[in-house]
């Protein structure tokens, strides 16, 4: 099993910047990728918001946030990666520009580095199919916010090794997470069990089953969900729920995955959920 | 109402039975627990009583509550001692026949208003009020377990249920200080609509090889942030009971997310029937141990 001191976290969109900021809090040395100054200067400053509202609160001394930030390079230069052991990869969800971006950062960083794939609907196993030695390629699933979801999928790649998994695993642990291992199948394990949960609830709400609240009030005292599925679905948005379950459709043809036709409608009307206003809801801002 | 509370008639003293006449003594009602048998009485009041004594101890009632409450318990095995009562809930056998033939039996005793709540968790609300000659009186009421804590009830209007009878019981339920949520007489309710389909596909993920036991329940306390992962809840709950809950849905919906997968079968048919046993997802060293 390698040992990484040093981590590569390419892009700083919400899942990346959470990513180096829980690398860096576990005191790994962190070079943050992004594409342009602009971006990479809005999300090491969106890390550094973070983490001074935690000294605000009181969770975090105000030197250790100094301390965490100066652990974190952040550069636009593929090259400056090179020593990495570990690079973990959370741009946008498009196999083209991973695969394109990834065979850039292996060049850079050797066949010794594991490669890890934040993706949630793309195949790790294809990812890992278009790079030299695919055996250190797995999957490293963090959930939003990064910084405080405690689960992270750890998933095997048809080729990925025994001991690029046991690496993963030893990583997630050192970041305070409880990695779980799974399979690269569409949704992998969490969002396998949640799609189709999700796809139930609007399309019981279609029917007329109950009203949204009483379906919501109805799961979160009877069956103690932190919140239930109108809500969530609200929260994470339609649009983006929508396009995870359609991908996890289309590899399976399970109709439980099938997008639900009043989900395709709302995302149609642009009732995207909190972010445009209205989604199963209204929302006043 | 009035002071002397609501006299209402509970039916069944098993773990739902007495969990509502719980509810109902400490929300001031004056509850008459009938059971088939003396035996059956007996032990629906003492769980009563236990639970009222726990409280006193935990501080939860003072002494002054904790004996008007028990003041306002009484049981019988005469199905005519419920006919000055205004409130049935029926909390018996999962039986449609049983439950559509107590009903009926009490519309011919008890008064023109009163009304009739069954705590079925499976079965049609419809076809349980299907031998009454008034069946808008019809209620579903279903209780979460364990009724005394939990504030949910699923209030189920059945084919034949009047507004009357369910404006009357959403006050009532409001009145013990529970929270309602309504829907129509469709299988499974509301809860049991979204958790069985959910425990399954659990349980088809562990037979896919996408996880362990453990690690799949870390993924839904971890990841979904659920109280309780899945094996652990079928284990308290009883794979024996999941089965039966799984296959009476399914034969209603027609949906093979509600079909129990053959690893339920399997367990059932080895004795793997979850805590009560000692052994269902997980070992356990005491059989029917239960958390403290």
């Amino acid at each position: 099993m390698a040992e990484v001191r040093k981590i590569a976290v390419l892009g700083l969109g919400t899942m990346g910047t959470g990513i180096a900021q829980v690398c860096a809090q576990a005191g790994f040395e962190v070079a943050a990728l992004e594409a342009t100054d602009e971006l990479l200067e809005s999300g090491l400053g969106r890390i550094d918001a973070f983490l001074r509202k935690g000294v605000e609160r009181g969770k975090l001394e105000d030197a250790e946030r100094e301390a965490i930030i100066a652990r974190i390079e952040g550069t636009t230069a593929v090259e400056d990666l090179a020593g990495s052991e570990l690079v973990i990869e959370a741009v946008v969800e498009n196999l083209e520009l991973k695969r394109a971006l990834l065979t850039g950062v292996a060049a850079v960083v050797g066949e010794e580095a594991i490669i890890a794939t934040n993706t949630s609907a793309l195949s790790v196993t294809e990812i890992a199919a278009s790079l030299p030695s695919p055996e250190r390629v797995g999957g490293l699933h963090f959930f939003n916010p990064a910084p405080l979801m405690e689960l992270v999928e750890v998933v095997e790649a048809l080729q990925s090794s025994a001991a690029t998994t046991a690496t993963l695993t030893a990583v997630a642990e050192q970041l305070s997470k409880r990695p779980i291992v799974t399979k690269d199948r569409p949704g992998f394990l969490v969002n396998r069990l949640f799609m189709p949960y999700i796809n139930q609830a609007i399309n019981a709400y279609d029917e007329g089953l109950a009203s949204a609240e009483d379906i919501d009030v109805g799961l979160e005292l009877g069956l103690g969900y932190p919140m239930g599925p109108m809500k969530v679905l609200d929260l994470i948005g339609l649009d983006v729920h929508r396009h995870a379950t359609e991908a996890a459709y289309e590899q399976t043809h399970d109709t439980d995955y099938a997008v639900p036709p009043l989900l395709e409608r709302m995302v149609q009307a642009g009732r995207l959920g909190r972010k445009s206003g209205a989604g199963i809801y209204e929302y006043e801002e | 109402m009035g002071d002397q509370g609501t006299k209402v008639g509970v039916l069944g003293g098993g773990t739902m039975g007495v969990g509502i006449a719980i509810v109902m003594v400490r929300a001031g009602h004056q509850v008459l627990l009938r059971d088939t048998t003396d035996q059956g009485v007996e032990a629906g009041l003492k769980g009563v009583a236990a639970f009222l004594d726990r409280s006193l101890k935990l501080g939860k009632l003072d002494a002054d509550a904790h004996a008007a409450a028990l003041a306002r318990l009484s049981g019988t095995t005469e199905v005519a001692d419920l006919a000055d009562r205004e409130v049935i809930v029926e909390a018996i056998f999962e039986d449609v026949e049983l439950k559509a033939e107590a009903f009926a039996e009490l519309e011919a005793l008890c008064g023109p208003d009163t009304l009739f709540h069954t705590n079925t968790s499976t079965l049609s609300v419809t076809a349980i009020a299907g031998k009454m000659r008034d069946p808008a009186r019809v209620v579903g009421t279903h209780y979460c377990n364990p009724a005394p804590l939990m504030k949910l009830v699923e209030v189920v209007s059945g084919l034949k249920t009047g507004g009357d009878a369910v404006a009357r019981t959403v006050a009532f339920l409001e009145g013990l200080g529970k929270t309602t949520v309504r829907c129509g007489d469709t299988p499974g309710f509301i809860v049991n609509r979204f958790l069985v389909p959910f425990e399954n596909d659990c349980i088809r993920a562990l037979d896919a090889g996408m996880g362990t036991v453990e690690s799949i329940d870390t993924a839904v306390e971890a990841g979904l942030r659920y109280p309780m992962g899945t094996f652990r809840l079928l284990d308290i709950v009883g794979l024996d009971i999941h089965k039966a809950v799984s296959l009476s849905l399914y034969d209603q919906l027609r949906d093979p997310r509600y079909a129990p997968p053959t690893r339920v079968d399997q367990m059932v048919a080895a004795g793997d029937l979850g805590r009560k046993t000692g052994r269902g997802f997980y070992e356990y060293e005491t059989a029917g141990l239960m958390g403290t």
